[in-house]
């Protein structure tokens, strides 16, 4: 039976469970090349969605000066790095001093979500308690777009929250002008399990919510088949899966298969494992309307395509709910979305248009309907 | 490194961006929140360019600024494909829609060189009323296309922090530090913001309507004094080359206007000097504090009375070269022509925006009887001639009035960086020796990158001298005096990035490039003139004689000098 958190597979209990710092006990007296190379070989991938080789991004970063754990959790739909900081903080703060003494860094951050600071003391209490290193936990200034590792490192050096260009990445030039590397909570996480004889770098974290029974969070391997995953979150009449708000959407398909590459192919990106499901009920249109509301709340204002665009096509979903698109005004919303897209400099403006890109290209008719004289 | 930009094989620096390329190629791509002093921001995304574009076979072009993104090895770029042409449509429509009337944006458009779109498809924004607090700056946020220029000066080259954006999102606006009235910020009105402003959303006070009323009493005695830097860039106004030197055309245009005076700010600017001088040679001998402060530049002043209160000591006394020549006029030229003091005006045309804040300062005053009652900027000014029809260009050179035309080289080098420094030595080495300095080009305290230190020797005694422009630089000076690890004995300080021809009136643009040309005019006028030190002036030696008496005199400190105090900003 799943619990609260529709927690189902072995590894997961694990994460819950594992043995406290005993890997780390193991792992500190290892020189740096050979934890980054442990850590290569073991293949593990970033977990906060862009799914690349831990291991070549820390020997590309090597030596950092800073280390910053992304823990500002945000995307609509995602909700399991909350799992690992409520359940296994001590379980992150091991991968965390393993990344440390992988990387050498002299500073670590964890930047922790606005909403999540009541956790701040007993993470002080662990990292007193089990780490020699300098580690701070720093409170998010509560935007979305700082979990952007760009926007981060801005809001950390006490700037504006606005995504910075790239290049310089930070293993060139991050927090402070110095050599950074960013990884998220679950990626942390994962790292002490890799001393494991039965870790299985496909394993990752599902956030299931939506109409569904069980929301919750699933541990599985990348592959499975999204009615294998929601097995037990059962799903009810469903229609269509968002993948967060910025990962776009599919229709609803019980054989279709969770990887990142699957999903990409399907032009949507599985990103960090928020699952949403909507039941046959739901409009995808008004669906569409709050997710555009969300970034045009959320976005950092810096390039204008970003933020005058979904400016523009909030107003336009505005005009829905009272009458009938124009077939210009319908265009108008097609012109703006590879406008945004195109136009923006960092993941959020690029992706913030995905969802209606892939709903107006999976759910065409409920949009065409709102439109005037379209038979 | 080898890229190809519209079919046209181009070399290229590794560390190049897109746009730097094609401009070294000749290849136009429209630009509007770039600026080349300013560190890109891609924020307007006007600049776009297509890299790579589908042949046929793999990936789709990418659309990318091509302000911030570097070349790469085999790139192919196009700056015309229909993608990027739609791309750039629809961005300048969304600019649009700051401005409130059509006419205004499509004239906009072709003032920066932007192309034109047929139709205007999206609607204005909500607009915020303007600030007009600030005696010097005002902001009009309607205007405002959030580009950053603005801010990126504000904070880095001068560290002020006056501006900055607030809120995010769709709500972001540019906004003055905390939402005060700009007047009370740590606005220092250098005006470095209004230079940058591609849609004139910041700009000085403009005080034209003012002028033109003053110039159609004819009960008053209207004096227009010009400083030394506004003669090498207000040609480019008119389309003249960049380092063009106007004075003899600016001296007609102004008495086209129908000045009853025209008369040289340079005359101001050696009169500072003989003051300047004796002032730092009084302190020396009188283990006065020291390093001794240079104070012609009316927003380093604001900027010591924000920031660094307690060094105010430090400030030289004397009033700047045009109030020292506004409380002149208004004395001794008042006297010796029997005009009365309070039917003259007198107007300055300044390269600077502070200096509008600066007349209006308690002690700019003598007898009741303000220094200086109008200043235009050289944009001002040019904007007033275009209005009246008076085409620079095509105008005959006229001689300055005396006896206030005359000024000396060490006067008209007080407008680029090093100037004031450079003509002080001058001054001060041959009141120290009775002898004229042999190197009177003293190209040591010449081109400073931001601060430089130099060391002169004169009369057995030792000088540590600083020049510093760039107020973000005065900070780091400033700092380095409060920590104890400069010793300085005179420091020149301006705050405008190369002086005051880079100054917040100036011209638009106004990048490094051009205030380099504008600086080699300025050298140039000081080698053709006749007299090239202050104390040579022979108009300034006839005032002492006749009027001062001697530097630092009773008559000098009720006339010439000034005091500065502590200003508390940010208050509601």
């Amino acid at each position: 039976m799943p619990n609260a958190y529709g927690l189902t597979t072995f590894h997961l209990m694990k994460i819950l469970t594992k043995n406290k710092f005993q890997t780390w006990e193991k792992v500190k007296n290892l020189s740096s090349p050979k934890i980054i190379k442990q850590v290569i070989k073991s293949e593990l991938t970033g977990k906060g969605g862009a799914n690349f080789s831990t291991g070549r991004k820390w020997e590309l970063s090597y030596p950092v000066k800073y280390l910053i754990c992304n823990a500002d959790e945000s995307e609509p739909g995602t909700f399991k790095d909350r799992f690992i900081l409520q359940n296994n903080p001590e379980l992150l703060i091991e991968g965390i001093n393993i990344a440390i003494k992988a990387l050498k860094a002299e500073k670590t951050y964890i930047y922790l979500r606005e909403e999540y600071k009541s956790l701040k003391p007993k993470f002080n209490k662990i990292i007193k308690k089990h780490s020699q290193y300098d580690i701070e936990v720093i409170i998010g200034a509560g935007a979305y777009i700082c979990g952007e590792e760009m926007a981060q490192i801005n809001s950390l050096e006490g700037y504006r929250a606005e995504s910075r260009h790239k290049p310089p990445y930070p293993a060139q030039r991050g927090l402070f002008s110095e050599k950074t590397c960013v990884n998220n909570v679950e990626t942390f996480a994962r790292l002490p399990l890799i001393w494991q004889d039965d870790f299985d770098p496909k394993l990752m974290l599902f956030a299931v919510s939506g109409d569904v029974e069980n929301p919750g969070i699933y541990e599985a391997v990348q592959g499975i088949r999204l009615a294998d995953l929601l097995k037990e979150a059962q799903p009810v009449d469903p229609k269509a899966i968002f993948f967060g708000a910025s990962g776009g959407c599919l229709p609803y398909d019980d054989n279709l298969v969770l990887t990142h590459e699957n999903i990409r192919n399907k032009e949507a990106m599985l990103g960090a494992g928020g699952i949403i499901i909507l039941n046959q009920k739901r409009s995808i249109v008004d669906i569409c309307r709050s997710i555009i509301q969300f970034f045009v709340d959320e976005n950092c204002g810096k390039c204008l395509p970003c933020r005058e665009g979904n400016f523009r096509l909030l107003q336009l979903f505005q005009v829905y709910l009272k009458r009938k698109w124009t077939v210009e005004e319908f265009d108008l919303i097609q012109e703006l979305i590879p406008f945004v897209t195109q136009g923006s400099q960092c993941a959020l403006g690029q992706s913030s248009t995905l969802h209606l890109e892939t709903a107006i290209k999976h759910f065409k008719k409920e949009f065409t309907d709102h439109v005037e004289n379209n038979s | 490194m080898q890229i190809t930009i519209d079919n046209k094989k181009i070399k290229v620096g590794a560390d190049w961006t897109i746009l730097k390329a094609a401009q070294k190629a000749k290849i136009k791509i429209p630009t509007l929140c770039y600026h080349p002093d300013l560190k890109p921001s891609g924020r307007c995304g006007i600049c776009v360019v297509e890299v790579n574009p589908s042949t046929g076979s793999g990936e789709p072009g990418k659309i990318m600024t091509s302000c911030n993104n570097l070349v790469r090895e085999g790139m192919i770029v196009k700056t015309k494909s229909p993608k990027v042409l739609q791309q750039r449509k629809t961005n300048i429509q969304l600019v649009g829609c700051n401005f409130e009337k059509e006419e205004e944006f499509r004239k906009w458009l072709k003032l920066e060189n932007l192309p034109d779109v047929k139709e205007l498809r999206f609607k204005p924004k909500p607009s915020r009323k303007p600030d007009i607090s600030s005696p010097a700056i005002t902001i009009d946020f309607e205007k405002c296309i959030l580009c950053g220029r603005c801010i990126q000066k504000c904070r880095d080259t001068q560290s002020v922090n006056a501006i900055c954006f607030s809120e995010r999102a769709n709500a972001i606006k540019l906004d003055t530090s905390l939402g005060l009235d700009l007047d009370q910020t740590t606005c220092v009105q250098c005006g470095q913001c209004s230079v940058v402003c591609p849609t004139g959303a910041i700009k000085e006070h403009e005080h034209i309507d003012e002028v033109k009323a003053v110039l159609k009493d004819k009960t008053k005695h209207i004096v227009v004094q010009t400083a030394p830097s506004v003669r090498v860039a207000i040609g480019e106004e008119f389309g003249m080359p960049i380092g063009s030197l106007v004075t003899g055309k600016m001296v007609t245009a102004l008495n086209k206007l129908g000045f009853d005076m025209v008369f040289d700010t340079n005359f101001g600017a050696d009169l500072t000097i003989m003051e300047e001088a004796n002032e730092l040679l009084y302190r020396i001998k009188n283990k006065k504090p020291m390093p001794m402060f240079t104070s012609c530049c009316p927003a380093w002043v604001n900027f010591m009375e924000i920031f660094y209160p307690k060094y105010l000591k430090h400030l030289s006394s004397a009033k700047s070269p045009h109030q020292m020549f506004g409380a002149i006029v208004k004395s001794y030229y008042a006297n010796k022509y029997k005009i009365k003091a309070e039917d003259i005006i007198v107007v300055s045309i300044m390269p600077c925006t502070a200096k509008k804040y600066e007349i209006q300062r308690d002690g700019m005053a003598c007898d009741g009887c303000q220094d200086v009652d109008y200043v235009l900027t050289t944009r001002g000014l040019a904007k007033l001639l275009k209005e009246k029809n008076i085409d620079l260009k095509e105008l005959k050179n006229s001689e300055f009035d005396m006896p206030l035309g005359l000024g000396s080289g060490g006067g008209a080098i007080f407008g680029t960086s090093g100037g004031v420094m450079e003509s002080a030595i001058r001054t001060a080495h041959y009141v120290l020796t009775s002898k004229e300095i042999k190197n009177i080009e003293y190209k040591d305290v010449r081109n400073s990158s931001g601060i430089k230190k130099t060391t002169l020797k004169v009369a057995g005694q030792k000088l540590n001298l600083g020049i510093v422009h760039g107020l973000a630089n005065a900070r780091k000076l400033m700092e380095e005096i409060k920590s104890g690890k400069a010793d300085y004995d005179f420091v020149e300080v301006m705050a405008c990035p190369g002086g005051c021809i880079g100054g917040g009136g100036q011209p638009q643009p106004t990048t490094k490039e051009i205030v380099k040309k504008r600086a080699s005019a300025i050298y140039q006028q000081d080698r053709k003139l006749k007299y090239r030190q202050a104390h040579n002036n022979p108009q300034i030696q006839q005032l002492y004689q006749e009027f001062l008496g001697k530097p630092l005199s009773k008559k000098s400190h009720h006339l010439l000098h000034t005091k500065y105090k502590k200003r508390s900003t940010c208050r509601r």
